[in-house]
């Protein structure tokens, strides 16, 4: 037995040391001044928080995170509420055309985001949104795949629950607020950690609707320290690890809610 | 309670709304843009009907990108899920301690595609990257991973499959959860191999969820693009200018806007197929417990 064990830690330690290698490679630059940068050492001879110190003062990094979070966070609390609300009416009214209206959500799942960003760039110019937070937000306020997670959440609510409510004279929107929504508190947990998760990373919508510097959201941003730094790597790394930074704290934190976002939503990474 | 309908709507409808304005129309017009072209001089655009796409079938840039596309699909899918079978797998062995690999397996999830590219950019480094190192170690000539026509496209492929490693872990580790124990505990009753018990229970059960995130991995090496832009550029000598790239640059740069929502409209057939694929999964596999 214990045998066994030896060689199921062997094989788990060595693949997690594979995929942690290019982050730790960086993590390591990051620290390194600029004379030990080409050294192959992980852990650095003079470790120095310099790196930190140039990218922050020569980039307004604080205000690309701050781009992102007010991005990101907004587009997860507009699809948890539009897509609750949307599901909620899916799942447990009885509307005419109730089962089309779905079909038309499931259709819209078809569409991929990639190749709708030309005419969907065309629109926000007309509207005049280029280069405001607008064009990075209302466009993903609601998404099929939100809608459809919380229809079939909502389904699996038992009758009861609302049959009870509905006998205290309760309508649909106290249903929703006192019965269905505290239920449902693990699914929306999960549906926003995913959307907050695609949110952050966009990468190819912010690059074509943002201009200034002041509008651009933290992925642009280590672009820019990339294209500017690319002869000091370990500015760039202290930059990328700074990005890196806000996204793996809420993964350490709400792990839970990260994984059964992907497990249930999978089907929009 | 004769107005339930009214009310049902009332909710349906910031949804509708958005979903109309921002995913329904631009579909459309995205199949629309792409028979029309643009007068150079004024901003009216007019119908030319399949003239964008006899030009794209005579358009060998296009094809190259269309098989570069292919490719880097291909490697992206194979290594993704290869790599996320063996890390599910390793992560079924209830070990102390196994919460703490769980963490680490699935946390390049956390990293957003800019990131994962400078870390990549860097671990590939020609002079400083680890990977030349280890290579000049094992007495192998150092290589310029992202700056040689045959390895961009490989190595871009490998930052990509790198940071979705994570995710099919997570879905291919659900996956194997379902599969009830009592199957394993018969095969080991009739005293089968861990391999028999792999190849005979394991992966006939898990095939649909494999399968589903085979596809995704596709549809993830289809539509790379963040990784492209900030490794390469395209480059070199355009051996990773992909699909979405150069619809990206036929748009942007070369200010053809409708013949890049040609190409893009043919990528949107090629991902209504896999989409269509992966619904057909997600059927077999869906529940909610």
């Amino acid at each position: 037995m214990k045998r066994g064990f030896f060689f199921i830690y062997l094989a788990l330690g060595v693949y997690s040391f594979f995929i942690l290698l290019p982050l730790l490679a960086l993590f390591s630059a990051s620290f390194k001044p600029a004379q030990e940068i080409f050294d192959p050492n992980l852990v650095p001879r003079s470790p120095t928080l310099e790196n930190y110190r140039i990218a922050l003062e020569k980039f307004p990094l604080g205000r690309f995170l701050l781009n992102s979070l007010l991005v990101a966070g907004l587009v997860a609390l507009g699809q948890v509420a539009t897509s609750a609300l949307a599901g909620y009416a899916l799942a447990r009214v009885r509307l005419p055309g109730r089962e089309l209206l779905f079909g038309a959500v499931v259709a819209l799942l078809l569409v991929p985001g990639e190749v709708t960003f030309l005419p969907l760039y065309d629109l926000v110019t007309h509207l005049g949104w280029l280069d405001t937070y607008w064009a990075l937000v209302v466009p993903f306020l609601a998404t099929p795949i939100g809608i459809f997670l919380m229809r079939q959440f909502f389904k699996t609510l038992p009758q009861d629950l609302f049959d009870a409510a509905r006998i205290d004279g309760a309508g649909h929107l106290r249903m929703l607020w006192h019965v269905a929504l505290p239920l449902a508190r693990p699914a929306l947990g999960a549906l926003g950690a995913l959307s907050f998760l695609s949110a952050w990373n966009m990468y190819l919508w912010p690059l074509v609707v943002t201009r200034s510097t002041e509008m651009q959201t933290v992925q642009i941003g280590v672009n820019m320290i990339l294209n500017e730094e690319a002869a000091r790597w370990n500015v760039v790394a202290a930059g990328a690890i700074l990005a890196l930074l806000p996204t793996l704290v809420a993964f350490l934190v709400a792990q839970r809610q990260f994984v059964r976002g992907i497990t249930l939503g999978g089907l929009k990474g | 309670m004769g107005l339930e309908w009214l009310e049902g709507y009332g909710l349906f409808l910031p949804a509708a709304l958005f979903l109309l304005v921002f995913t329904l129309w631009p579909a459309f017009q995205a199949i629309l843009l792409s028979f029309q072209s643009e007068d150079p001089f004024g901003r009216g655009r007019f119908w030319v009907g399949l003239d964008n796409f006899t030009e794209l079938a005579h358009d060998p840039r296009f094809w190259t990108s269309v098989w570069l596309t292919f490719k880097f699909a291909i490697v992206v899918a194979l290594l993704e899920v290869a790599l996320g079978l063996l890390g599910a797998v390793l992560l079924q062995y209830p070990v102390p301690g196994i919460g703490l690999f769980r963490t680490i397996f699935f946390m390049t999830t956390a990293v957003s595609t800019a990131v994962a590219a400078v870390a990549w950019g860097w671990f590939l480094h020609p002079v400083g990257g680890l990977l030349n190192r280890l290579i000049e170690g094992l007495g192998l000539p150092p290589q310029g991973w992202l700056t040689t026509p045959e390895w961009a496209l490989y190595s871009v492929a490998a930052a990509t499959a790198w940071q979705a490693i994570g995710f099919s872990t997570i879905l291919l580790t659900a996956g194997l959860q379902d599969i009830p124990q009592e199957l394993y505990e018969a095969a080991r009753i009739d005293g089968a191999s861990s391999w028999v018990t792999f190849r005979h229970i394991t992966l006939p059960l898990l095939s649909p969820v494999l399968f589903f995130v085979i596809v995704l991995a596709l549809v993830r090496g289809f539509t790379a693009f963040g990784q492209i832009h900030l490794l390469t550029r395209g480059g070199p000598s355009e051996a990773t200018t992909v699909w979405i790239y150069r619809v990206y640059l036929d748009a942007f740069f070369n200010l053809r806007f409708t013949y890049a929502a040609a190409e893009g409209a043919l990528l949107f057939l090629i991902l209504l197929m896999l989409t269509a694929l992966q619904f057909y999964f997600l059927g077999r596999r869906v529940h909610y417990a």
